[in-house]
């Protein structure tokens, strides 16, 4: 279980509506929106200290 | 300032009469230019209201011999019903003359023919009865044909009605005067020609109500075209949304727009997103992803989405309105083909006057006392035996058993002139999407990235299209339906239009769709990407599948080639004819799909209004054209080509405009009708031999020349005789057509 870093809900990897890698890290996205936000400003949103891909 | 009018116009029957019409309008002063169209019988008028109106116009034109009517009429609407009820009161009122002439013509038969009916009343042999009973059938029911010889003499042509006429005044008026100075004929031996007359007369009649109904149903294109266009559209005015009649939309109007519904007007997407089908425009079988900025169209149905758009192109102006002009056009362009029996008869009437001429100097100057009546009697004898009464039946019996036996293959024929031109076609177009191809896309290779199988990939594509009403999912069902593939437990379906379908399966996420929706998400899926260009490529639309964000395999669909087209196309070119493919996909797809049908000649990327103008050009260039289609975008197309020949499995609009239909939607049918024509014409032209052929022989006994032999002259049972056996011939050769089989099977 990881968190989207964006709107902080709990996703299941397998299950993430979409994902991003930044600086070799996968980040999981409960919708596309948030994929998108996280994107244009990944910095933004890992500044809040969300989880990477724990597993 | 003008005003523009179109009015309907009666009485024109050839390109003659347009010429006088259109004169006599461009004549009335004020008038600044006049359009008559003979097919749709209307005359479109633009006019300076100031100097002329409409009953000015409408004296000018009954001047001229012609009627204009009075209701202006609106473009398209209700012109269809209209022929069509005054074809039909034609039909009947020809029906009504058919029927009089044969109650008539018995009586006098039985009365004129003593030898063979014996038992007739005697008081049916009085001349002066048989005289009462064939003056209604010489001048009601002939009346046609008279009006015809006059319109001839104008024009200086001769056609059967010049034959009939002349041939049936002559055998009337002559027994009139056997009647009135019966002493003086007597003397010669001559007898009245009352039943050669009506029976010629109605023989010919029924011909040409035969021929009246095998011409058809006038199209309903135009007005089928016409109600593709919604009546009302919600247009968005001072922030409250109104529904409006359409033609009130005006360019600039926001009209909002919910899933279901058709477009009113053409536009300019501003708010929203949706797919749409445009297969009315473009022949694309798949919806078209309409985002901000996107182009719609008039006609065209809304799928998923709701949307506003900003109306660009209204009333005339639209794509649609653009096709019901072409099509209209194209079907007022038709010329209507001369009859083969009238082409005879311009020919045979100028020999048969010279015979006649001959025969009565002949006898004038060498004939025994006394020689003037001999003179008129042979001379009149020539012209009554040269009128052959089964040449009114030689086509229309043909054409009625032709169009009967062709719909027993599955050829339906709605016209006759369609059967006269079909073998003369030397080329044949053909549309691709839907015509050459199903039309539906169909699984054409799954691909599948190891340790996932094929059927693996299949059946979780199929599960996650099960709902779906895109043309893509539907085919991916089907394919895993024919395998019989067990279909995994997939809930929670999302379509993302134009993008593809989001679901959730046990084992994670599913998504199935194209390259950039799966970058949306920010799935790698280059390893499917080598196999994917080769197909699109080959014009395919590739599908990727992938689970929990690891790529399983990808789909491809494509439009596939129906199975008889290259045989169709093979058996076309054998017989000498060009074939054409014509399609407004791109040159890709379109080349791919030509190479397995066996076609070399491509026109592609033709938009929908261009297409009508490829038949056209091909047309100009002296070329008969066939076209075979069976979208609304074809509709201009196959009003514009010399047959135009629709897929039963197409749109209702394309069948109305064409003049053919493949009932069973197996492109064969292009070869049966093309062979049933060619044999249908065979036997036209043996009809005619064998219609004239009896006539022709008895042309030298009626003028005389077996009487220094033989003292033979006509009589009226020789030309009763030619009469009886012309018309069983005709009618029996005719019904031989009812064995032909087509050489394909």
């Amino acid at each position: 279980m990881t968190t989207d870093p964006v709107c902080k809900m709990s996703v299941e990897p397998t299950k993430a509506a979409a994902q991003s890698v930044y600086k070799g890290q996968t980040y999981y996205f409960c919708a596309v929106g948030c994929k998108q936000k996280f994107d244009r400003e990944p910095d933004k949103y890992l500044a809040g200290g969300a989880s990477p891909m724990t597993r | 300032m003008s005003e523009r009018v179109t009015l309907p116009v009666r009485g024109m029957h050839c390109a003659a009469c347009v010429g006088k019409v259109e004169r006599a309008l461009t004549d009335v002063p004020g008038v600044d230019e006049a359009s008559v169209n003979l097919a749709t019988e209307r005359a479109t008028v633009a006019y300076d209201p100031a100097r002329a109106d409409v009953a000015r116009l409408r004296a000018a034109v009954d001047a001229a011999g012609y009627e204009l009517g009075e209701t202006p009429l609106l473009s398209g609407g209700h012109d269809a019903q209209d022929r069509e009820e005054a074809r039909a009161e034609d039909q009947r009122r020809l029906r009504t003359r058919v029927l009089a002439g044969a109650v008539l013509s018995v009586p006098i038969l039985l009365g004129s023919m003593p030898e063979i009916f014996p038992w007739a009343p005697a008081w049916l042999r009085d001349p002066w009865r048989l005289l009462i009973l064939a003056t209604p059938v010489q001048f009601w029911v002939g009346a046609p044909f008279h009006r015809g010889f006059l319109h001839d003499l104008r024009y200086r042509t001769a056609s059967m009605s010049t034959l009939v006429s002349l041939g049936t005044n002559a055998a009337y008026f002559f027994s009139v005067a056997v009647t009135l100075w019966p002493h003086t004929f007597m003397a010669l031996g001559a007898m009245p020609y009352y039943e050669t007359a009506a029976v010629v007369i109605t023989l010919v009649a029924l011909g040409r109500w035969l021929e009246a109904r095998a011409r058809g149903r006038t199209s309903d294109a135009i007005r089928r075209l016409v109600t593709l266009a919604p009546r009302t559209a919600r247009v968005i005015r001072d922030g409250l949304e109104v529904d409006v009649p359409t033609g009130e939309v005006e360019i600039g109007d926001l009209v909002r727009i919910r899933p279901g519904e058709r477009i009113p007007v053409d536009g300019e997407v501003v708010e929203g997103a949706s797919t749409v089908d445009e297969s009315m425009l473009t022949g694309e079988s798949l919806p078209i992803e309409k985002v901000v900025g996107s182009p719609v169209y008039a006609g065209t149905v809304n799928l998923t989405g709701s949307f506003v758009f900003r109306a660009t192109r209204v009333g005339a102006a639209t794509t649609l309105a653009r096709i019901i002009r072409l099509v209209e056009e194209a079907q007022g362009s038709r010329a209507p083909i001369q009859r083969l029996a009238d082409r005879v008869a311009t020919v045979f009437v100028p020999v048969v006057l010279v015979i006649a001429a001959a025969t009565f100097v002949g006898w004038w100057l060498l004939g025994p006392a006394p020689s003037l009546l001999y003179a008129l009697t042979n001379a009149v004898a020539v012209l009554v035996i040269a009128c052959p009464c089964a040449m009114g039946l030689a086509t229309p019996t043909a054409i009625m058993v032709g169009t009967g036996r062709g719909a027993e293959f599955g050829v339906l024929i709605k016209s006759a002139a369609a059967l006269e031109t079909l073998h003369r076609v030397d080329t044949v177009v053909f549309d691709k999407t839907g015509t050459l191809t199903v039309g539906r896309p169909a699984v054409t290779d799954v691909f599948a990235l190891p340790p996932a199988t094929e059927e693996d990939v299949l059946a979780l594509a199929a599960a996650a299209e099960l709902g779906s009403e895109h043309p893509i999912g539907a085919a991916i069902v089907a394919r895993a339906k024919e395998l019989g593939l067990a279909l995994p437990p997939v809930t929670a379906f999302a379509a993302v239009p134009g993008q593809g379908i989001d679901a959730m399966a046990p084992e994670g996420r599913v998504l199935l769709g194209n390259r950039a929706f799966m970058e949306a998400r920010g799935v790698d899926v280059s390893a499917l990407d080598s196999h994917a260009t080769a197909l699109a490529e080959d014009g395919q639309t590739v599908v990727y599948l992938v689970l929990a964000f690891r790529p399983l395999g990808s789909i491809a669909v494509a439009d596939v080639l129906r199975p008889e087209a290259p045989a169709t196309v093979a058996a076309l070119k054998a017989r000498g004819i060009d074939v054409l493919m014509v399609t407004g996909d791109d040159r890709r797809t379109a080349r791919a799909i030509a190479r397995r049908a066996g076609l070399e000649r491509v026109l592609a990327e033709v938009l929908p209004e261009d297409k009508a103008g490829e038949i056209a050009r091909l047309g100009a260039s002296g070329h008969r054209v066939a076209m075979v289609g069976d979208g609304i975008n074809d509709a201009p197309a196959l009003a514009q080509a010399d047959v135009g020949i629709a897929m039963g499995s197409g749109t209702d609009i394309a069948i109305e405009a064409a003049d053919v239909t493949l009932m069973r939607g197996d492109l064969r049918g292009v070869v049966v009708a093309h062979e049933l024509s060619r044999t249908t014409i065979r036997v036209v032209k043996q009809n005619l031999v064998w219609a004239f052929g009896y006539n022709v022989v008895l042309i030298p006994v009626a003028a005389g020349l077996l009487y220094p032999l033989w003292g033979v002259l006509l009589s009226p049972i020789l030309a009763g005789a030619a009469m009886a056996f012309s018309s069983v011939s005709v009618v029996t050769n005719s019904l031989r057509l009812k064995r032909w089989r087509p050489s394909v099977p």
